[in-house]
């Protein structure tokens, strides 16, 4: 590009503090403020939609029991009744990744789940949940997830630690997954966008020919939001199957 | 609250016990909508997965996997000083566990999306022996 300062895709994932407390390094970040945003505005929607508990919702409480309803159903078929425990758990992780994602669309909005050490959290979050809730649980018997039912005893040197090394990439593939998603979708947007800028300045055919990236932006925005919702959807299915092999663990 | 019912719904206050019946089968026939709706939800839910979501995942999985099995073979190695064989071995056992997990994830994809009926699979299609 000719003009790096101009279309520079990468520019809108860079951290820059905001209050910084002393020498060591630990500073209140933009990611740390959108963060903190996503759970305010997250609560204040959930408080001020149910507080006035009508037999006849209101749109607000519509909309927050809906979201309940779906997050529930959606704990309920993959984990079964005794994995609605853990529904809390899932429920803030979905609006969290939910409003985080949908965030990140509003321009000049800081996307926190477009770093991975964000979303491997997350992940280590889930991952060390189904550990401990496992063997708390289960005891013993929760090493059967590593012995895959109906198999021969001496495959079982092979098969076990290929399936335990299934089991530890899980959180590095729910991360990746959300925060590859994200970036790669926030990254096409902005050289697409970034398409017209560098074509308009090269006069009235330029602008023409920039209709078509333009065109693609607009596509691709629209693509934006399905994949900000079918991540966190993505994330909250796989967690919740996560739980369950954590309630049932045998394949 | 019955009160507010039976004035709402004036046709059920000739019988004492009509309205929570009502009421009753009014629930459990709510309880079996939720279930098919759920099913509903959840098939279409992963016909509208586009088809990068689907790649960026199988691929995640694949890769994840590669990346663990290396990882914990070089750990491995650092730590008992046999440069570089168990990081091999752990790299094989890896891509085989991402192999694994793709056709899990391919497998979960296909049972959330199943194909519609009558439509040919080809020869020697097994889907009844998948576990």
């Amino acid at each position: 590009m000719a003009d790096p300062n101009k279309v520079d895709p990468i520019h809108q994932f860079a951290l820059t503090d905001i209050i910084s407390f002393g020498e060591g390094g630990i500073s209140f970040t933009n990611s740390a403020l959108f963060m903190v945003l996503t759970v305010g505005v997250i609560s204040l929607f959930l408080l001020l939609s149910t507080s006035s508990r009508s037999i006849v919702p209101s749109r607000a409480q519509a909309l927050s029991e809906m979201l309940y309803e779906f997050v529930a159903n959606m704990v309920r078929d993959s984990a079964g009744k005794e994995g609605m425990k853990f529904f809390p758990f899932v429920f803030s992780l979905f609006m969290f990744v939910l409003v985080a994602n949908l965030f990140g669309m509003i321009p000049f909005f800081f996307t926190v789940t477009s770093h991975i050490i964000v979303t491997f959290a997350l992940a280590i979050l889930v991952f060390l949940t189904v550990i401990i809730y496992g063997i708390w649980r289960n005891g013993f018997k929760f090493l059967k997830l590593f012995v895959p039912a109906g198999v021969p005893v001496y495959v079982l040197p092979i098969v076990v630690p290929i399936e335990i090394v299934s089991f530890l990439s899980r959180p590095i593939s729910l991360s990746v997954r959300l925060f590859a998603n994200i970036l790669a979708g926030h990254i096409t947007l902005k050289v697409f966008a970034g398409f017209i800028v560098t074509l308009g300045s090269l006069g009235f055919l330029g602008w023409l020919g920039a209709l078509l990236p333009l065109t693609m932006t607009v596509a691709i925005t629209a693509l934006e939001f399905l994949v900000a919702a079918l991540q966190a959807y993505v994330f909250a299915v796989l967690t919740s199957m996560y739980i369950n092999d954590a309630i049932h663990p045998s394949h | 609250m019955p009160k507010t019912r039976e004035t709402k719904r004036p046709e059920h206050d000739d019988k004492p016990g009509s309205v929570t019946r009502d009421l009753a089968a009014r629930i459990a026939r709510a309880q079996g909508e939720r279930k098919v709706r759920a099913e509903q939800a959840r098939v279409s839910a992963a016909k509208d997965m586009t088809g990068m979501s689907r790649g960026l995942r199988l691929g995640s999985e694949f890769i994840a996997a590669i990346l663990v099995g290396a990882g914990i073979g070089y750990l491995l190695d650092l730590w008992l000083g046999t440069s570089p064989w168990i990081m091999l071995v752990m790299l094989l056992a890896g891509f085989a566990a991402g192999v694994l997990n793709v056709t899990r994830a391919a497998n979960d994809m296909n049972k959330a999306a199943p194909p519609p009926p009558g439509s040919d699979l080809g020869p020697g299609n097994d889907e009844d022996d998948d576990r």
